[in-house]
């Protein structure tokens, strides 16, 4: 009936009609949240004593996401603990709780901008898993960092030894012996590798490039940059689990990023790390456990 | 020359001037230049390198056939089929050469080769092949014993029919692409690869004026049984993987069947690659220009079937999640080639037919061995 209405009076008038119900309706809900505030029918935020004590601004305290040591203290602990150990002693591995997970991609951008990946090229994307149908839907969403597979598909096909398994179990790439042949990329069953067609961000930004761009990447210690259109430019790329910060004691940046506190990164060998008693746990589960590659990332769920 | 073979050269050299277009952008823009990306690795370069070295197993069968075995009857098509293998062989490399992400480094193939690698070994097998059709012409050439070019021959099959399995093995061991792995792959590159490069050799006999009668008649019936034997391969492997219908490997299928580009199979692949050549061989096989348009529209079409294999396998993405979860400009599961890199494959083939063309012109008949 209404739509016959709205044909009647022609488009603008249902036009006019809309904009004027939504000013309506904005001005009763906006009323709505600030007549408390107006009005004093509120509880002023409660302040922590620290905060009380010193004036500063009162700020809502976090609840503890985990019980005891602050999560990021403790993988920072578990980090140099494993740091002391021989190299082929240390299993690093990432434990990431889907639970927790928002979805909110601060994982991918960090990786991004600590590894200054260039269009075309991601190590962490993060997937959104849509289940069921309305009104029975459930969404989740999966971040995808490099497995870092105990029995890595990609290793043994590339033709010119340019990528291996190293004794703590991260897959590296040698940047100057990779000839680009996209084999490995082939060979990944989790789409992990990707390949540097030498694409620049500032190219579709009006042609020049940006001075972000031309920043060195950290990435294996070796502060390359793609300016000059070299390595890695032309060869496959892959998550390393931040491995440069790794060896200067540091999490991974999409650890250290994730807001929802639901990465996780130690030593699996180390049966007092954080990672090692979140993959005891029952719920735990991996990607393609069928391809018998037996990743070290491990999903709670 | 005869009006032909003129025809060829315009062609060739035509193509190759377009090309060049392709080779030049390719030069100054890199990879940036082609469609391929980060997760669709692989495209047009790679389907037309198969497919070349395919031509090429095909070609070197006919010069065994004829040298190794012995059957006079092909003898004089010696020349055309080991020039067709060469210059096959030449394209092939080439297109995957300038494939590479660091052409300049493909010396490495050599010396840091990985043995568990089937690429890696296939580099060297490459080198070993490539050494042995320059003898082989060398030998002929100088009309050397016959019973060296025999033993070379047959040495060569056995060549062949390894790196030719070995060519299929490359996409047959990569487990996490369902279409490719599996045991038939090998043996679908063994027989596609003979029926283009037998059709070519017979497409080019008729052209060159070369195709003795009893020479038509013997290629007729093994082109048309490597169609048929490639028809009950084909279907083998696409029933049984439609029927168990496990979706990693169904959806590929379903891709080639009724994909976005299904008509490169029904069109290209089923009518002009199989349905058509396989009507001329069986009705109008005494006829030389039956013969020469069935020979041209396999060689035509085998692109498809290697095209078909290398794509559809992976424009499926291993998670759904991963189409929508990052994208942009290099980060997608649609694939097109782009006008460069046709250029660029028309350039190869168009170099690879000079290659034959002046051999022809350069190579003396054989007199002892034949053609």
């Amino acid at each position: 009936m209404s739509l016959d209405r709205g044909s009647e009076a022609g488009p603008l008038a249902s036009e006019e009609s809309r904009r004027s119900f939504l000013g309506k309706f904005a001005s009763v809900v906006f009323a709505g949240l600030v007549a408390p505030a107006v009005l004093g029918d509120t509880e002023p935020v409660r302040a922590g004593p620290a905060a009380q004590a010193e004036g500063l601004v009162p700020v809502v305290e976090l609840p503890e996401p985990v019980e005891g040591e602050h999560p990021v203290q403790r993988m920072m602990e578990d980090l140099q603990r494993a740091l002391q150990k021989p190299v082929e002693q240390r299993k690093w591995a990432m434990v990431i709780d889907l639970r927790k997970c928002t979805g909110c991609n601060g994982c991918n951008v960090a990786c991004i901008t600590e590894n200054k990946l260039p269009p075309g090229v991601t190590y962490r994307p993060v997937m959104t898993e849509t289940h069921g149908t309305y009104p029975n839907v459930a969404r989740r969403f999966v971040p995808r960092p490099c497995m870092q597979c105990e029995d890595p598909p990609c290793v043994p096909v590339c033709p010119v030894h340019a990528t291996w398994k190293r004794a703590d179990g991260i897959v590296v790439i040698d940047y100057d012996q990779c000839i680009g042949c996209r084999y490995c990329i082939t060979a990944c069953p989790y789409s992990a590798r990707s390949f540097d067609s030498g694409y620049f961000y500032g190219d579709f930004e009006g042609g020049e490039r940006q001075p972000y761009e031309l920043l060195p990447s950290p990435e294996y210690g070796e502060n390359r940059t793609r300016a000059d259109g070299g390595s890695p430019i032309g060869n496959a790329r892959k998550c390393h689990f931040c491995l440069h910060r790794i060896e200067r004691g540091e999490l991974p940046a999409c650890t250290l990023s994730c807001m929802g506190r639901a990465t996780y990164f130690g030593d699996m060998n180390d049966p007092k790390s954080l990672v090692s008693e979140l993959i005891g746990q029952p719920n735990v589960m991996r990607l393609k456990e069928d391809m018998g590659t037996d990743p070290k990332v491990f999903y709670l769920v | 020359m005869k009006p032909a073979e003129k025809i060829l050269w315009v062609v060739a050299v035509v193509g190759f001037l377009i090309g060049l277009v392709g080779l030049v952008q390719r030069i100054t823009g890199g990879h940036t230049v082609a469609a391929y990306n980060t997760y669709v690795p692989w495209g047009l370069w790679v389907a037309a390198y198969a497919m070349l070295i395919g031509v090429s197993v095909g070609a070197y069968l006919i010069v065994a056939l004829a040298y190794g075995f012995r059957l006079k009857a092909l003898q004089p098509l010696g020349r055309v089929a080991l020039l067709t293998a060469l210059s096959a062989l030449a394209g092939g490399l080439l297109a995957i050469w300038l494939d590479l992400g660091h052409p300049a480094r493909f010396f490495k193939l050599f010396f840091s080769t990985n043995v568990t690698s089937v690429m890696g070994v296939m580099a060297w097998l490459y080198v070993i092949y490539g050494v042995l059709l320059l003898v082989l012409i060398y030998l002929t050439q100088r009309e050397v014993e016959t019973g060296v070019v025999r033993t070379l021959s047959l040495l060569g099959l056995i060549l062949v029919v390894i790196f030719g399995g070995a060519e299929g093995s490359l996409f047959g061991v990569v487990g996490a692409q369902a279409l490719w792995e599996s045991g038939l792959t090998p043996i679908l590159f063994l027989v596609e690869g003979a029926l283009s490069g037998a059709a070519l050799v017979l497409f080019l006999a008729v052209l060159l004026g070369r195709l003795e009668a009893d020479a038509g008649q013997l290629l007729r019936w093994l082109v048309l049984g490597l169609l048929l034997g490639l028809v009950v391969l084909e279907w083998a492997e696409f029933s049984t993987a439609l029927y168990a219908g496990i979706p990693a490997r169904s959806e590929s299928l379903r891709v080639i069947l009724f994909g976005p580009f299904w008509w490169v199979f029904w069109f290209v692949h089923v009518g002009l690659g199989l349905l058509i050549p396989l009507l001329l061989l069986i009705f109008a096989g005494r006829s030389r220009a039956g013969l020469a348009t069935a020979g041209g529209l396999i060689a035509l079409a085998a692109i498809s079937t290697k095209l078909n294999l290398v794509i559809p396998a992976l424009v499926v993405p291993e998670f759904e999640g991963l189409k929508t979860a990052f994208t942009g400009l290099g980060l997608t599961f649609d694939y097109f080639p782009t006008l460069t890199e046709w250029l660029l494959m028309v350039w190869v083939v168009s170099l690879a037919a000079l290659i034959f063309l002046a051999g022809y012109r350069l190579l003396k008949p054989l007199a002892s061995h034949g053609g």
